[in-house]
């Protein structure tokens, strides 16, 4: 790919000329899950610094603990100690029901993430927080808890915008992360690897830039970290299970502790071009840029003490990241799909796991069950004939009102308990087009394209959308049904799949 | 659709393609995006499909049948006290034996039954069962037991290890779903062609006019430079727009064989396509379909009998219909529900989540009657039947005897197969 800047001005901050409503359609894309124009239009307005400072703000706004988890977490210590003193049959059945219970409130946090991660003023944090997560991989797969996963994001949010290095510590701290990455097996006398390797491979420095006896002594300086889930799932230090002796980590010897490790990691000069590389991975492209363009962006973030709210705003900020190469290019995650289209259609999230939860697997990203320590691999792994169809199945389904007869009686529960707390818009109603009908088609093509579509098309693609609008139709409301027919198939394009 | 059906905007079979370029017009001449299953088939003679293999077709009753008013114990006097409101009474239920009978609404099946082309595995489920429609669906669909946790259904692990004889056109689905959404059953360790058509063929003049506008969309050139990851996804969306068009090929001038009556239901209409497709001679051999509403906490009795007419009236047009067409001695139907319901009836006419059920397997090569043992009456109020036969072991048959696919592979296990077919 040819690249529009040297690396010298790639992270020179945007010029004040080049903001306009293409550079904020594509900053809110890139940063949260789409563009609405009253979004777009406040952009322009503040300007790209001030937009920066509210899509990454000083103070986040936390997802509160959802009740279903709070509950468990309160009761799930007493159900598992009650489970430990039975016996035979009984006793498989209680660890049954609380493994059960588990994953049901793992289900809930799920959709309660996404109606929070839906409100464009929280989008951006959500979706940084979804992007720290693929770097600090936890999964409830083998957490097994929903109020450990939900205190992992919880503090990734918290965390995600200061000091990387605080953060790492924290996270070495997740009890979800001590259980993911094993470190509750790693003992004085027999140190697990596990985490010390993760935490050198996969969240500070990347691969060949650490020796395996730096692993080994790294993982004896993280002995003593515990978390019971079963107890309530505190992070605990446990001295007598630490390792005080001296250990040699990047050439420097001392009797290094866990947070010796991180501080010594992020020494080295390969922190700060880690970070950075995973970020162009997440939200710029698929082919990552040459390392001579990392090292000016890393280094800066490095003289501002690891700050991440400085590393988004310069990365964000950047003539790279609006240079021409990097418009409407990028393949869109399955949350950033259905999320995009939540917003784009006006409609609430559906607090149904069947029409959230399953659509987002089918499509290849089941929240909170990454794949792998490596998270998701992202771009056109997100594609195939099996994972397209399933985005075109979404959008119909948005497009048709949810046929109640068909749902089982706790669906039905769930679908009146939200109707009472006012989220209704589960499908996609006329209000949302009525709009365009008296535009002449050609106008209404135009419109729909802008609105929806993050890649220029040709004249002749506006064009068939057009006469697609003008065809005569036998329905009583002919131009209001073709408009809906033209969104539906619109965004079901492959445009439509980029951002 | 194009107006004229005689020049398509895309080539829908190898043939059609060959015969064109064979015309004169080179492959990008009629499209920028070659579908790639014609680029392939250029490059390497494939072989022929096999068209006489054979084919299963799964029935998901979603919700969770009430199995003990399905296949009604008329004899038991436990029965009635279990469902003093409920229970079927014995004049009315249709008499597989001298102590069960089908539901009434069954009529249909019941005649499959006399004729020996419908089996009935009774009290079917799992250890330690599990009342979550949910998980019970997961473990139904991946096969697991009900406290293994497995990403992949069992239809999409047959297909990892089956497919590697690829059909002649690469692009053929070699599982097709009537269903919203794609069954966890499908879901296998790589990717394989898979094909989804919306319940009762969705809504088909809008399905035509989306298809052909998406055609269009791709076909025109890209504003400046295309950047790769757009002609990927065009690519990868004409591919399927190609299938998708073929099908719908394939449905449009299918008519159904003498005497088989598909009653006016989207049910019906999917079993109606699965027919179509199955004589079109694809390469398919798994197909989904589903019949929704079986969660009967109120007001069962009519729901019920709504259902059970729809799924017995349909699987009889289906059979018929693959008889009139002589493919039934290759295609094998199954229903499957993610749990029966509790024995005692609630206090609002209906049942509440349950365990075990009977399930049917309907074919001409089926090994008709009644196979298992009933359930056991002997229980307290809301006490669960416990179950007799392992669901994998009528997966197990279904792999060994009918697919021709080592079961232990897929199921990870060894589960005794049942006499069926």
């Amino acid at each position: 790919m040819t690249l529009s800047f040297p690396a010298t001005e790639a992270w020179q901050p945007l010029p004040d000329r080049d903001w306009n409503a293409a550079a904020a359609a594509h900053l809110l894309r890139r940063t949260g899950w789409t563009a609405r124009p009253e979004d777009v239009d406040r952009a322009v307005h503040d300007g790209l610094a001030a937009t920066l400072d509210r899509l990454f703000p000083a103070e986040a706004s936390l997802l509160p603990k959802p009740r279903s988890v709070a509950r468990l977490e309160e009761e799930g210590p007493k159900l598992i100690r009650a489970a430990q003193q039975m016996t035979g049959d009984d006793k498989v059945r209680a660890q049954r029901e609380s493994q059960e219970r588990a994953r049901m409130a793992v289900q809930d946090l799920s959709i309660k993430w996404l109606q929070y991660a839906a409100r464009p003023g929280q989008a951006a944090l959500a979706k940084w927080v979804l992007f720290l997560s693929d770097v600090y991989v936890v999964s409830a797969d083998k957490v097994k808890s929903a109020a450990l996963i939900y205190d992992h994001f919880d503090l990734l949010a918290r965390h995600g915008l200061g000091p990387a290095p605080v953060l790492s510590k924290a996270v070495s701290r997740s009890p979800a992360m001590v259980i993911y990455l094993d470190l509750n097996q790693n003992q004085r006398r027999a140190p697990n690897e596990n985490f010390a390797r993760e935490l050198l491979e996969l969240f500070v420095l990347g691969e060949g830039n650490y020796s395996e006896q730096d692993i080994k002594e790294a993982a004896r300086a993280f002995t003593g970290y515990r978390a019971q889930p079963f107890q309530g799932g505190e992070f605990r230090y446990a001295p007598a299970q630490h390792d005080p002796g001296p250990k040699t980590i990047f050439g420097e010897t001392g009797s290094f502790t866990g947070d010796d490790v991180i501080d010594l990691a992020y020494r080295q000069k390969a922190a700060s071009t880690f970070l950075p590389h995973e970020l162009v991975k997440f939200y710029l492209s698929d082919s990552p840029l040459p390392v001579d363009y990392l090292a000016p962006l890393g280094e800066d973030w490095r003289a501002h003490g690891y700050e991440l709210r400085d590393l988004a705003q310069r990365f964000f900020g950047s003539r790279i990241f609006f240079a021409p190469e990097f418009r409407g290019n990028f393949i869109k995650s399955p949350v950033q799909f259905y999320l995009g289209l939540v917003q784009d259609l006006a409609l609430d999230v559906t607090p149904l796991a069947r029409f959230t939860l399953n659509p987002l697997r089918q499509m290849g990203q089941w929240l909170y069950y990454p794949p792998n320590v490596r998270g998701w691999v992202g771009g056109r792994n997100w594609i195939n004939s099996a994972t397209l169809a399933s985005r075109r199945q979404l959008v119909e389904s948005l497009f048709a009102p949810v046929n109640e007869d068909s749902l089982n009686a706790d669906e039905q529960i769930e679908l009146v308990a939200a109707r009472t707390n006012g989220v209704t818009d589960f499908s996609v109603s006329d209000r949302l087009l009525e709009g365009f009908t008296p535009l002449d088609p050609g106008a209404a093509a135009g419109r729909l394209v802008n609105r929806f579509l993050a890649v220029p098309v040709a004249p002749a693609f506006r064009d068939s959308v057009a006469q697609f609008i003008a065809a005569s139709d036998p329905e009583p409301t002919p131009r209001l049904r073709r408009l809906r027919r033209a969104a539906v198939t619109l965004l079901q394009s492959p445009e439509y799949q980029l951002c | 659709m194009s107006s004229n059906p005689t020049t398509p905007f895309l080539p829908t079979t190898r043939r059609e393609f060959l015969r064109r370029s064979g015309g004169g017009l080179g492959l990008l001449a009629f499209s920028r995006f070659a579908p790639s299953f014609l680029v392939q088939s250029t490059l390497a003679a494939t072989p022929a499909p096999e068209k006489d293999r054979s084919i299963l077709v799964l029935v998901q009753l979603a919700g969770g049948n009430d199995g003990l008013n399905t296949l009604i114990p008329f004899e038991d006097p436990d029965y009635y006290r279990l469902r003093p409101t409920l229970g079927i009474a014995k004049d009315q239920v249709l008499r597989a034996s001298d102590t069960l009978g089908l539901h009434p609404s069954c009529t249909a099946m019941h005649q499959l039954l006399q004729d020996g082309k419908l089996a009935i595995v009774q009290n079917v489920g799992y250890p330690n069962p599990n009342r979550s429609h949910f998980r019970s669906s997961e473990i139904w669909e991946t096969a697991s037991a009900s406290d293994a946790f497995i990403s992949t259904g069992w239809i999409g692990r047959y297909l990892d290890n089956a497919c590697t004889g690829a059909p002649a056109d690469s692009h053929d689905p070699v599982a097709v779903h009537i269903t919203n959404g794609v069954p966890q059953s499908f879901v296998g360790e790589h990717e394989h062609p898979t094909f989804g058509l919306l319940p009762g063929g969705g809504n088909r003049r809008d399905n035509e006019e989306t298809r052909q506008l998406l055609e269009t969309m791709i076909s025109k050139p890209a504003e400046g430079t295309e950047n790769a990851n757009a002609t990927f996804l065009k690519h990868t969306l004409m591919d399927a727009l190609v299938t998708e068009k073929k099908v719908q090929r394939v449905l449009d001038v299918y008519r159904p064989g003498a005497g088989a009556n598909y009653p006016g239901n989207p049910f019906a209409a999917s079993l109606r396509n699965v027919a179509a497709l199955i004589s079109a001679g694809l390469p398919t051999r798994v197909y989904f379909v589903s019949l929704s509403g079986f969660d009967t906490h109120t007001n069962q009795v009519r729901q019920q009998a709504n259902l059970l007419t729809q799924l017995s009236d349909g699987l009889a047009a289906f059979q018929r219909d693959l008889e009139a067409h002589q493919l039934d001695s290759q295609v094998a139907t199954m229903t499957f529900s993610e749990f029966g319901r509790r024995p005692s009836e609630n206090q609002s006419q209906g049942t509440d989540h349950g365990t075990a059920a009977p399930l049917f397997v309907m074919g001409s090569r089926v090994k008709g009657g009644l196979h298992g043992t009933a359930p056991s009456l002997k229980l307290e109020r809301n006490q669960d039947l416990t179950f007799s036969t392992d669901f994998r072991q009528v997966y197990a048959t279904a792999l060994d005897r009918w697919l021709d696919c080592p079961s232990q592979t897929v199921l990870g296990g060894k589960f005794e197969p049942l006499p069926i077919v």
